[in-house]
C-alpha cells in the first residue's frame, strides 16, 4: 500500500449510527439505555464527510438505527460498490464474548440473553469478512462505542491467507477492554465530536494526522471512559509509515469557531481576568465548576500553569556535518512557520539540529544502539556523538544501506528511510579563477580533473575534507579510486598538509588563512556551499566557480525517522510530529529555504530550486553521475584507511600529583584517553608513557609501544596511578618526538602525539626548554596534539598554542568539546576498529 | 454505552497488572556488570575543566550504600547545553532512554516541571534547606513545589587587570562593590594613553547569537529598571515596552564602542576569556569557574569584583524523572540529599564551582572542609610530592577581602533570574534574535541600526506572540 489519495475513485463512506434502541432498561434483556448523542455523531459526520470533498454527494450514506438486516445489507452493498475507499463508521452499543475474543456491535433490536445468545447483534468477524472481500482499494474502519480497541485483536487474529485484511485499517474510540460513556444528549460523544472537529479543520487530512490529532485533543480534554481511566482512542496499526496513508477530508480551510475550547476559553479569559486575586485556587475551583455546567467537556485543558500551550515535542535531528548549517536553517523556519503552529499559537515542536562524524554515525547506528540508549563507561554515543536522533538526514540514502548492512541481530533504533532524497547537491571541484582554463566544466572524471590542474601551469592544490566525516568527500574518494586505482597512488594527487578539514565548510573556511593557498587552491566540496557561503571571511575568499566530475555521485540528503526501542511514551505524537516537519521540509516552504541554502531539485533536470538561471560559476542542469553506492562507498572508506597504512600514536600521560583531581572516571586523564582507542584498529602501533619526575627519566612506560588488543589497552589505563612527583613536561616532549621520528623515519605511516596535562608544570615549560620542544617539534615531521585540562590554556602564546602550531597539531583546552575532538585526532591516525 | 456481560476483562486487567509490576525496576543490564540496582545520573559533560568531583561525589555515595545498596551512575552528555537539554526532553518525553536523575540547568526547571517530566519533591531530598542560598534554592521551584535541589550555582563576576589601572594611574586599583559603569568608562582615555602592551578596550563579554548574549541583555535589562522582570511567577508576560526601551538603551551603552572590544559580539565564554588573558582588555565579565585561570595567569594583578549592577543567576539543579518508579525514586531522593549536602557543597566550592549554601562560604581566608572527595579533602596526605591536590586559587585577596565570602556569596544572593517560564527556550531565542539589530550585520540604510525604542518595540511584540498573558 503507499498513500491512498481518493479523490476521483468510486468511494462509500456507510454511518451507522444506532441511537435507537427497541429493548432497554429496565427491560432484563435490554440494553443500558437509548444513546441520543449518536444521533449528532449521525449529522456532523456525515456533514463533515460532505465538506471533505473526498466523498461525492451520493458517496456517503448514513443509517440510522437500522436492524441487522438493513445493516448488513448496506454493508455489503457499499462493499460491491465502492472502487477506491470505504468508510465504515459505527457508533452504538456494543459487548464482548465471554472469552473477550469477539466484539458484538448492537443493532436496534439487540437483546441479550443469558448464556451467549445476543439476537440483534452483528459481530466485527463477520464485519470484517465483508470488508475483505469488499472491491475497495482501502477501507478504514472507524468504531465509537465500548469495547472499540478489541477490535485490533480480532483484526490480528482474522484468518487471512491471502493477505487481504492489510487493506483495512481501523480507527477506534478507546482502548481494549473498556466501555465509554453515553455522552451529552446534546452534542456528538466526545471521541466523534473530536473527530469531527480535525476533519473540519480543512485542508488534506490524512489518517495518521487525523488518528494523532484526536488523539491529542482527547488526552488534552482528558476525556474518561469507565473506571475513572481516560478514554484514549486507538488505531491500527500505528506507528504509521508515511508511505501508507488514506487522505480522509480536503475541504476547504474555514475558520470556524472551536466548539470544544472556544466558548470555555472566552469565559476562562474574562475569569481569569476577575479572579486574578484569588490565586490559583480559586480558579481552579471556577474552572471545575464551568466543567460542570458545560456538560464535564473539554475545560480542563486550560488549567496549564502557563496558559493554554502544551509543552513542545521536542525532535533531535542528526546530520551530516556539511548539512548542518542548512538543516538548522530549515528547521529555524520549520518552528516559527504556521504549519508548527496550533490554532491556539502554540509551537508544536521544537527541533534541535546537531551533526557528527558520518562513518562515526553510520557505524553506531549499525553496531553500537544498545549503547546509544544505555550509555557505558567505555562506550558512550550519547556523549560522544549526540542525542539519539529522531530524524536523521545523511548526505546520502546509501548511508542507510551501510547501517542496515552492518547491523548486528539486536539493535535498539529502527530506520524508517523515504524511498527518495528531497534535494540534491553534486559534489565539484570548485576551482579559483585562474585555474579554471585548465579544466572543462563537466564531461570529464574526477581523475582526468586532477591530473588536468596537476598540468596546468602554477602549483595547484586539490584539497578535500576527510573522508570519514563527511560524505561529499566520502563520494568524492569513491570518484577518485574509481576503476581499480591504486589508493594510495590516488591519494598523491590531494595536497595533505596535516590534517584533513572535517568537513566542507571549514576547508572552505580555512583555505584562505594563507591567500597564495587560496588562489591556487581547488576543493571539492558540495555545490551549494558555492551559493549558501560558509559564514567566514567572506570577502576575503578566492572567487571560485564550480567544476563537475561526471563519475561523482552527488549529495542526496534523505528524511530517515529513527525510532527507538522503548521510545513509545509519546510514539503516535512524536510521529505525526516528525511527519508535519517532514511534509513541510519536503513541500514548498522546506524547498524555498533549501533553495536558498544553494540546493537543486531531487529529480529531473536537477535545476536550483531558487533561481531561475544558475548564478555565475555554476551551471543551470547538471546530468547527475549515479547515485552512491553503499559498497563502494564502505570500500572506499576502508582504502581511505589503509592508503597511508596503519597509523602510530605514542600518548604522553601527565602522571603528577597535581593530576589527582582530574584523575577518576571518564573525565579523568586516563579516561579521556580510553576514549579514543575507538579510533585505533588492531594494526595500529601505539604506547602510553607516564610522565612523572624531574632526574633522570622522566618518563614511564604505561603501555609498551606496539599492536594491542583494545582490552590489554585499557587495563593498562585503569592500572594508572598518579605519581608523588613533579613532572618535566619538556624533557618528555622532546624524548617523545626523537621516539616517533626514529619510528616514521622509513615509511610514510601516519603518526601523533598526544599529550595530557593539567598545566601545572607549564612553569618548567617555559624560555629555552620550551624553545627546544618547538624547535624539535618543528622537524620531527609529527603532529603533536596538547590537551590541557583547564581553560585558557590554548589561548595565544600559551606553550600548548605554540608546539601544537609547530607540530602541525592541534591545542585542545578546557573550552573546547575536548574529548571528541581528541578522538576526532587519534581516529584520523588509526585504522580504528574492524 | 452498555456494561460488558462478563467478567472476562478482569483476568485481561489482573494479567496487565502483573506485567506492568515485571518492568519498572528490572531495567535491563548489560551482561558483565554487577547486579545492583541502578540509579542513572544524566549530567552535561562538564567542560570547566573540573570533571572529577561530581564522580567523586557519586563515587562516595556508592561507597556509602555498600556492596549490596544502590549504584549510582554518571552518564556523561554532550557538552554543548542545546545538546543536552535535546536529549533530555527528547528522552524523557519518548522513553528512548532511562535516565533516574537529571542535572538541568537552572533556566529548564520550569519547563520540564510543566510538561510533567520531573517530579516534585519532598523534604527528603534536600538537607536543611534553610542553609541554601534563598536566590539560589528558588530556582528549583515551579507552580509553588520543589522540582529540584540546587547542585552548584553561577552568576556573573567583573574580572580586571589592576597592573592595567596602575600603569592608567586609576584614582583605584581595587575596586569594591560600588564599582559602576560610568566608573568604567572614565577609563578610557587613560588606558589608551597607558601606552599599555597588547591593550585594546575597556572590556569584553559574551555577545554571540546564544545564550550568553540574553544573560549580558538581562543583567542589561535588570540593571536599568528596577525590579524588572519578563514573565510573573505564572509565566505571564509582564514586561512593558517602556522597560524594554530603558534595557536597550542600557545595554548599547554597556557594549558601546570604543568601551567594548571589536568582535565581541561574536564572543562566547571561550573567546571572551581568551581576549582578556592576551591583555586586549581590562575587564571581563565572565563566571566564577575561570577564577583559579585567571589568577594562574596573572597573580595578584587580577582583580575580581561583583558586577556593576545586577548579575545573572546560572548553574544546574539535580531531579527526580517522573518515569522512574516509585522505589528508585526514593533512592534518587536520597542521592540528591547527599550529592547537594554541607559537605559535598563545601567539596564543589574547593573545586571551584559556585556552592549553593551558605554554610559552605563561612570561614573566609581557608579552604572549607571536603569529606566526601579525598581529592580535594585538606591536608598534605594526598600529594606530598610538592604540587597542591588540587589547584584551588587564594581565598584571600590582596586588599585582605575573602573570594568567596565577599564577592561571591553576595553576588549569587542578589543575583537576578533569567525569565522563569516552561517557554525558556523561545523565549531566549527571540531575545537573541531580536538583538541581532544591535550586533548582527547593519540592516539599515548605509549601515544604520534602529533606535532603542524601535527595537525595544519590535522585541516587546515577539515576547508577546510566544508568551502568555
Amino acid at each position: 500500500m503507499s498513500r491512498f489519495d481518493p479523490r476521483g475513485e468510486v468511494n462509500r463512506a456507510l454511518l451507522v449510527g444506532v441511537s435507537e434502541y427497541d429493548h432497554t432498561a429496565p427491560d432484563p434483556q435490554g440494553v443500558t439505555g437509548q444513546l441520543p448523542a449518536v444521533r449528532h455523531n449521525r449529522r456532523t459526520l456525515e456533514d463533515a464527510l460532505h465538506r471533505g470533498n473526498v466523498f461525492g454527494a451520493h458517496e456517503v450514506r448514513a443509517l440510522a438505527s437500522p436492524t441487522p438486516d438493513e445493516f448488513t445489507g448496506a454493508l455489503r452493498r457499499a462493499c460491491q460498490d465502492a472502487r477506491g475507499l470505504l468508510l465504515l463508521y459505527f457508533a452504538g452499543h456494543a459487548v464482548t464474548s465471554t472469552s473477550g475474543n469477539e466484539l458484538h456491535l448492537q443493532l436496534r433490536t439487540a437483546r441479550v440473553l443469558t448464556g451467549d445468545g445476543l439476537p440483534g447483534s452483528v459481530s466485527f468477524s463477520e464485519v470484517l469478512g465483508e470488508l475483505v472481500e469488499s472491491r475497495a482499494q482501502q477501507v478504514v474502519v472507524i468504531l465509537d462505542c465500548c469495547y472499540a480497541g478489541n477490535a485490533a485483536e480480532i483484526w490480528h487474529r482474522f484468518d487471512d491467507p491471502k493477505r487481504k485484511k492489510h487493506k483495512v485499517l481501523l480507527l477506534m474510540s478507546v482502548q481494549p477492554n473498556r466501555c465509554i460513556l453515553g455522552g451529552d444528549a446534546d452534542a456528538p460523544t466526545p471521541f466523534t465530536r473530536e473527530l469531527v472537529h480535525v476533519l473540519d479543520e480543512g485542508g488534506e487530512v490524512w489518517l495518521s494526522e487525523l488518528y494523532a490529532a484526536v488523539k491529542q485533543r482527547m488526552a488534552e480534554a482528558k476525556y474518561k471512559a469507565e473506571d475513572d481511566d481516560s478514554q484514549r482512542p486507538q488505531a491500527l496499526a500505528p506507528p504509521w509509515d508515511p508511505d501508507t496513508d488514506v487522505l480522509l477530508a480536503a475541504g476547504p480551510v474555514i475558520d470556524h469557531p472551536d466548539p470544544r475550547v472556544g466558548l470555555p476559553q472566552r469565559m476562562l479569559h474574562r475569569a481569569r481576568k476577575a479572579l486574578e486575586r484569588l490565586g490559583r485556587t480559586g480558579l481552579a475551583m471556577l474552572l471545575a465548576l464551568l466543567a460542570t455546567g458545560a456538560g464535564g467537556y473539554g475545560v480542563l485543558v486550560l488549567t496549564g500553569d502557563s496558559g493554554p500551550c502544551a509543552p513542545a515535542l521536542e525532535l533531535r535531528l542528526l546530520t551530516d556535518p556539511d548539512l548542518e548549517q542548512a538543516m538548522r536553517a530549515a528547521a529555524d523556519a520549520y518552528v516559527a512557520s504556521d504549519a508548527n503552529t496550533t490554532k491556539n499559537g502554540c509551537r508544536r515542536s521544537g527541533v534541535t539540529v546537531y551533526s557528527a562524524g558520518a562513518a562515526s554515525v553510520v557505524t553506531a547506528l549499525g553496531k553500537r544502539t544498545d549503547a546509544w540508549q544505555q550509555p557505558r563507561d567505555d562506550d558512550n554515543p550519547q556523549r560522544d556523538i549526540g542525542p539519539q536522533p529522531d530524524v536523521w538526514i545523511p548526505g546520502t540514502g546509501a548511508d542507510v544501506r551501510r547501517v542496515v548492512a552492518a547491523q548486528e541481530d539486536r539493535f535498539f533504533a529502527r530506520l524508517y528511510p523515504d524511498t527518495g532524497p528531497f534535494a540534491y547537491s553534486p559534489v565539484v571541484l570548485a576551482v579559483p579563477e585562474g585555474l579554471d582554463d585548465a579544466v572543462k566544466p563537466t564531461g570529464q572524471s574526477l581523475s582526468q580533473l586532477v591530473t588536468g590542474l596537476e598540468q596546468a601551469p602554477g602549483e595547484a592544490e586539490v584539497h578535500r575534507p576527510d573522508p570519514e566525516f563527511a560524505d561529499a568527500a566520502l563520494l568524492a574518494t569513491t570518484g577518485l579510486y574509481r576503476g581499480g586505482a591504486d589508493a594510495s597512488g590516488a591519494e598523491q594527487h590531494l595536497t595533505r598538509s596535516g590534517r584533513p578539514e572535517p568537513s566542507a565548510a571549514r576547508l572552505l573556511c580555512t583555505l584562505p588563512d594563507a591567500d597564495a593557498v587560496d588562489d591556487r587552491s581547488a576543493a571539492l566540496v558540495p555545490e551549494f556551499l558555492l551559493r549558501s557561503g560558509v559564514g567566514c571571511h567572506p570577502a576575503t575568499r578566492a572567487p571560485r566557480s564550480a567544476v563537475y566530475p561526471d563519475d561523482v555521485p552527488g549529495l542526496e540528503p534523505t528524511f530517515v525517522r529513527v525510532r527507538w526501542e522503548d521510545g513509545e511514551r509519546d510514539a503516535d505524537a512524536r510521529d505525526a510530529e516528525v511527519d508535519r516537519f517532514r511534509s513541510w521540509l519536503t513541500g514548498d516552504e522546506g524547498r524555498g529555504v533549501l533553495g536558498e541554502q544553494g540546493f537543486r531539485s531531487a529529480h529531473g533536470e536537477r535545476r536550483l530550486l531558487a533561481a531561475k538561471s544558475a548564478p555565475e560559476g555554476l551551471i543551470d542542469e547538471v546530468r547527475p553521475a549515479g547515485s552512491a553506492d553503499p559498497a563502494e562507498m564502505d570500500e572506499a572508506l576502508e582504502r581511505y584507511g589503509n592508503a597511508h597504512g596503519p597509523g602510530r600514536v605514542l600518548f604522553l600521560l601527565d602522571s603528577s600529583g597535581s593530576m589527582a583531581g582530574l584523575w577518576d572516571g571518564p573525565s579523568g586523564g586516563p579516561g579521556i584517553l580510553k576514549q579514543t582507542l575507538t579510533g585505533l584498529g588492531g594494526e595500529d602501533e601505539y604506547g602510553v608513557w607516564a610522565v612523572h619526575g624531574l632526574k633522570g627519566r622522566t618518563h614511564t612506560d604505561l603501555l609498551g609501544f606496539g599492536t594491542h588488543a583494545r582490552r590489554e589497552a585499557e587495563q593498562a589505563l585503569d592500572a594508572a596511578r598518579v605519581r608523588d612527583a613533579e613532572a618535566d613536561p619538556s624533557a618528555a616532549l622532546r624524548d617523545a618526538l626523537a621516539f616517533m621520528r626514529e619510528r616514521g623515519a622509513d615509511d610514510e605511516r601516519p603518526q601523533l602525539i598526544v599529550y595530557l596535562t593539567d598545566g601545572e608544570d607549564d612553569n618548567r615549560l617555559t624560555g629555552d626548554a620550551l624553545e627546544r620542544v618547538i624547535d624539535r617539534a618543528r622537524t620531527a615531521g609529527v603532529p603533536m596534539t596538547m590537551v590541557t585540562l583547564k581553560n585558557g590554556a590554548c589561548d595565544r602564546d600559551r606553550p600548548g598554542t605554540r608546539i601544537a602550531e609547530a607540530g602541525r597539531g592541534r591545542c585542545l583546552d578546557a573550552g573546547d568539546d575536548l574529548v571528541p575532538a581528541l578522538r576526532d585526532e587519534v581516529a584520523r591516525t588509526g585504522t580504528g576498529e574492524e | 454505552m452498555a456494561r460488558r456481560l462478563t467478567a472476562a476483562a478482569l483476568t485481561l486487567l489482573s494479567l496487565l497488572t502483573f506485567t506492568a509490576c515485571t518492568d519498572g525496576d528490572a531495567q535491563q543490564q548489560p551482561t558483565g556488570t554487577d547486579p545492583s540496582p541502578r540509579i542513572v545520573v544524566a549530567s552535561g559533560q562538564d567542560v570547566t575543566g573540573k570533571n572529577g568531583i561530581r564522580q567523586q561525589l557519586i563515587d562516595a555515595w556508592n561507597a556509602k550504600e555498600g556492596e549490596h545498596g544502590y549504584r549510582a551512575r554518571l552518564v556523561e552528555l554532550p557538552g554543548s547545553a542545546d545538546q543536552q537539554r535535546s536529549q533530555l526532553l527528547g528522552a524523557l518525553q519518548s522513553g528512548s532512554a532511562e535516565y533516574d536523575v537529571v542535572n538541568l540547568d537552572v533556566t529548564w526547571i520550569p519547563e520540564f516541571a510543566d510538561a510533567g517530566l520531573i517530579r516534585s519533591l519532598s523534604d527528603t531530598a534536600v538537607k536543611d534547606p534553610e542553609d541554601l542560598i534563598k536566590s539560589v534554592d528558588s530556582t528549583s521551584y515551579w507552580d509553588g513545589k520543589r522540582y529540584a535541589v540546587p547542585f552548584n550555582s553561577d552568576a556573573g563576576l567583573l574580572y580586571y587587570r589592576k597592573d592595567h589601572l596602575v600603569k592608567a594611574s586609576a584614582s583605584r586599583t581595587d575596586l569594591g562593590e560600588d564599582v559602576s559603569w560610568d566608573e568604567l568608562r572614565e577609563l578610557l582615555g587613560p588606558l589608551d594613553d597607558a601606552g599599555i602592551k597588547d591593550y585594546e578596550a575597556i572590556w569584553t563579554t559574551q555577545l554571540a547569537p546564544y545564550e550568553g548574549r540574553t544573560v549580558n541583555a538581562i543583567e542589561a535589562f535588570a540593571s536599568a529598571v528596577p525590579g524588572f522582570r519578563i514573565t510573573d511567577d505564572d509565566g505571564q508576560y509582564v514586561a512593558t515596552e517602556e522597560q524594554l526601551t530603558a534595557g536597550v538603551s542600557e545595554l548599547r551603552e554597556r557594549t558601546a564602542s570604543p568601551y567594548t572590544l571589536d568582535g565581541t559580539s561574536e564572543f562566547r565564554e571561550a573567546e571572551s576569556l581568551s581576549a582578556f588573558a592576551e591583555g586586549r582588555t581590562t575587564f571581563l565579565r565572565h563566571w566564577p569557574y575561570v577564577y583559579p585561570t585567571l589568577h594562574e595567569t596573572f597573580g595578584d594583578s587580577l582583580g575580581v569584583a561583583r558586577l556593576p549592577g545586577k548579575s545573572v543567576l546560572g548553574g544546574q539543579n539535580l531531579a527526580v524523572t517522573s518515569s522512574t518508579s516509585e522505589q528508585r525514586a526514593a533512592k534518587a531522593a536520597e542521592l540528591i540529599a547527599f550529592l547537594t549536602d554541607p559537605d559535598s557543597e563545601r567539596c564543589l566550592l574547593r573545586a571551584g564551582f559556585a556552592a549553593t549554601r551558605t554554610s559552605a562560604y563561612q570561614q573566609p581566608g581557608t579552604a572549607p572542609e571536603c569529606g566526601h572527595a579525598p581529592a580535594y579533602a585538606e591536608g598534605p596526605s594526598a600529594s606530598p610530592g610538592g604540587e597542591s591536590t588540587a589547584r584551588l586559587a587564594p581565598d584571600r585577596m590582596a586588599d585582605g577581602t575573602s573570594y568567596s565570602r565577599d564577592i561571591l556569596l553576595p553576588a549569587l544572593s542578589e543575583a537576578v533570574h533569567r525569565p522563569r517560564t516552561p517557554l525558556y527556550g523561545a523565549v531566549t531565542h527571540t531575545i537573541t534574535t531580536e538583538l541581532d539589530a544591535l550586533y548582527g550585520p547593519p540592516k539599515g540604510p548605509g549601515g544604520s541600526r534602529p533606535g532603542d525604542a524601535e527595537v525595544a518595540k519590535s522585541l516587546d511584540e515577539a515576547l508577546k506572540e510566544i508568551l502568555p498573558g
